[in-house]
């Protein structure tokens, strides 16, 4: 009897591929096309436009709003450093002082005398961009600021994801079970990208964001986290374009599952290098960390950019593919999820499951134990 | 023949159940949050087998609500001459089942009470035919499969006694009984205390037969 399951490509490992790097903001690249780029070089620089705060100066100050303005001590439009005195209110005999400071350096940027707050824009601010690749350049584009450089790397694919590519330093945040929370994301982690564990909670999540993280990787999600990133849906179309700030990749499924060990023991091996994530396309690109990568990718031609699809990514389709014994397989769905080992035995005839179900199983061996399951449930991975 | 990938391949508004209305179903429903991830797992993966009766229980919940989901938006329900959800033909009055459905439940009188369940256990009686439903297994060709008959107790009470093939039936409200009746023709003599069948207290009537056989639904609507 021949059984046939899908077959999911997990990893890649060492294809030349295509990244792209973008500036920020508006800026220039200092790179031009079949230039030759290491991970330390800066390729381009920009001016970066970091936000701004509001502060209820109203409440502050304990006065209606429409007289906020007469004890601000700084003009509208005029720069503020941190600490800097920014409104004064005199105080009684009895008290009643009020002393407000700047809490960020930025400009004076907008009152509203209806609602008594003060909107105050950062300062702008120079920001380099480095290759973070060994790589060729091929394309420089100017206008865009991108630089579309060709390296050599592996791909880690996951099962679905959320956010636009971003890059960062790869982190490694937990144990591949682990179970990642709130206080394990430390501001230090600006910019990087976080791998762990089998579940990042939602507080987690949130503080991620707040603290500027770049992605995130995890073995299982929330339902309900994934349907705050995927605009309240539970769906999985080919292109999806979601963000909420942050890159989030999900490699097993829902719930708390833990990271594959193939995908894991390689993040190990990538651990404090340059990598770049792809949420919405659930994707990991891992840039090999070696000068002598260049020579096959110096070697290597790539058809012609025709778009921004044959840079992103290629497309992996799954196919289907006769199981045999000692194929690597993953278990997928509620039972066993995510579980990985290699086919032992396969049944020749049907069998009699708990749910009442009679099907086909599979014995699979996993580096812990044995376990049967239904033939239907195996995904062969690659 | 058409051969699904899943039980819920053909259900693509899935996520829009919620956890609650499955735990509904659930005699021990476990954490919503669970459940939700259990239902979302189903949508990722819609072609993995449930290894145990719970998970079978809970497929069967989610299934439920898939169905039930599929009634038309309440200001499209004139055009009944179909039924208001692709599963009923009410002027013919019968329940549709999809036999590619059966690869994954366990037998037939289960899926059957998941229909009942989801397509007429909350819906309003127009006339007292619709007390009696053919079951009908669809496919390239259609296999009636036997009948259903939903007995109108008064205040829950009273009792319905049923003869079939000689054989003699008691069915007390809030029960559902599966009476074997393979024929394709079977006529059964009823007489039910405290209620109404097709409009009376007493009468003998001939339904279809089929592998399931009789379904009587007692449970109050």
């Amino acid at each position: 009897m021949k059984h046939f399951v899908p077959m999911k490509a997990r990893i890649e490992k060492d294809a030349v591929i295509r990244i792209r790097r973008s500036l920020k903001g508006k800026g220039a690249l200092y790179v031009s096309a079949g230039q030759v780029v290491t991970p330390s070089e800066i390729i381009g620089n920009a001016t970066v436009s970091a936000g701004f705060r509001t502060l209820d100066l109203s409440a502050l100050l304990s006065v209606p709003p429409q007289e906020v303005e007469k004890y601000l001590v700084r003009n509208l439009n005029q720069r503020i450093y941190k600490g800097e005195l920014l409104a004064y209110k005199k105080g009684w005999v009895l008290g009643g002082k009020k002393v407000v400071t700047s809490p960020t350096d930025g400009v004076l940027d907008f009152l509203n005398t209806k609602t008594g707050e003060l909107k105050i824009a950062f300062l702008s601010k120079k920001a380099d961009l480095p290759a973070g690749v060994y790589g060729v350049v091929e394309v420089a584009d100017q206008e865009r600021g991108q630089a579309v450089i060709r390296i050599l790397a592996s791909r880690v694919y996951g099962v679905f994801g959320s956010g636009r590519p971003r890059d960062g330093i790869l982190k490694l945040v937990s144990k591949k079970d682990g179970l990642v929370a709130k206080d394990m994301i430390q501001p230090k982690y600006e910019g990087y990208v976080l791998a762990g564990g089998s579940l990042f909670f939602k507080d987690a999540i949130s503080s991620a964001i707040s603290c500027g993280v770049s992605g995130i990787i995890t073995g299982g999600i929330n339902a309900g986290d994934y349907r705050g990133m995927a605009n309240g849906r539970l769906v999985f179309p080919e292109r999806l374009d979601n963000d909420i700030g942050i890159s989030v990749m999900v490699c097993e499924g829902f719930g708390a599952i833990p990271l594959g060990s193939d995908i894991f023991e390689l993040f190990k091996e990538y651990e404090g290098k340059f990598v770049s994530i792809d949420g919405n396309k659930a994707l990991i690109n891992l840039p090999s960390p070696s000068e002598s990568s260049l020579i096959k990718v110096k070697n290597t031609k790539l058809p012609p950019v025709q778009n921004d699809e044959g840079i992103a990514g290629t497309e992996h389709v799954e196919k289907t593919r006769e199981l045999w014994i000692g194929a690597p397989v993953r278990i997928a769905g509620n039972s066993y999820p995510g579980e990985q080992g290699r086919v032992a035995a396969l049944n020749d005839s049907l069998t009699l499951l708990p749910s009442g179900l009679k099907t086909y199983l599979a014995t699979v061996e996993t580096p812990r134990r044995k376990i049967q399951v239904p033939v239907a449930n195996l995904e062969m991975i690659c | 023949m058409f051969k699904l990938a899943g039980l819920f391949s053909s259900f693509d508004n899935l996520d829009q159940i919620s956890a609650e209305s499955v735990a509904s179903w659930l005699k021990n429903p476990p954490p919503p949050k669970q459940l939700e991830n259990y239902l979302a797992n189903r949508i990722l993966y819609p072609g993995t087998l449930p290894l145990t009766a719970s998970d079978m229980q809970t497929d069967l919940a989610i299934l439920r609500e898939a169905l039930k989901m599929n009634k038309a938006p309440a200001g499209q329900r004139n055009n009944a001459l179909l039924g208001d959800n692709p599963f009923l033909n009410t002027t013919l009055r019968k329940i549709l089942i999809p036999a590619p459905f059966l690869d994954f439940v366990p037998d037939l009188v289960s899926l059957t009470w998941v229909f009942i369940d989801a397509l007429l256990a909350d819906r309003k009686k127009q006339d007292f035919f619709q007390d009696l439903w053919t079951i009908v297994l669809t496919d390239d060709t259609d296999e009636t499969v036997g009948s259903l008959l939903l007995p109108q107790f008064k205040g829950g009470r009273g009792a319905v006694n049923l003869k079939l093939f000689d054989k003699n039936y008691r069915i007390q409200p809030g029960s559902l009984v599966v009476i074997p009746c393979a024929k394709d023709r079977c006529e059964i003599a009823y007489k039910i205390q405290g209620g109404m069948i097709l409009g009376k207290a007493e009468n003998s009537v001939e339904v279809c037969g089929g592998k399931l056989g009789l379904v009587v639904d007692g449970r109050s609507r």
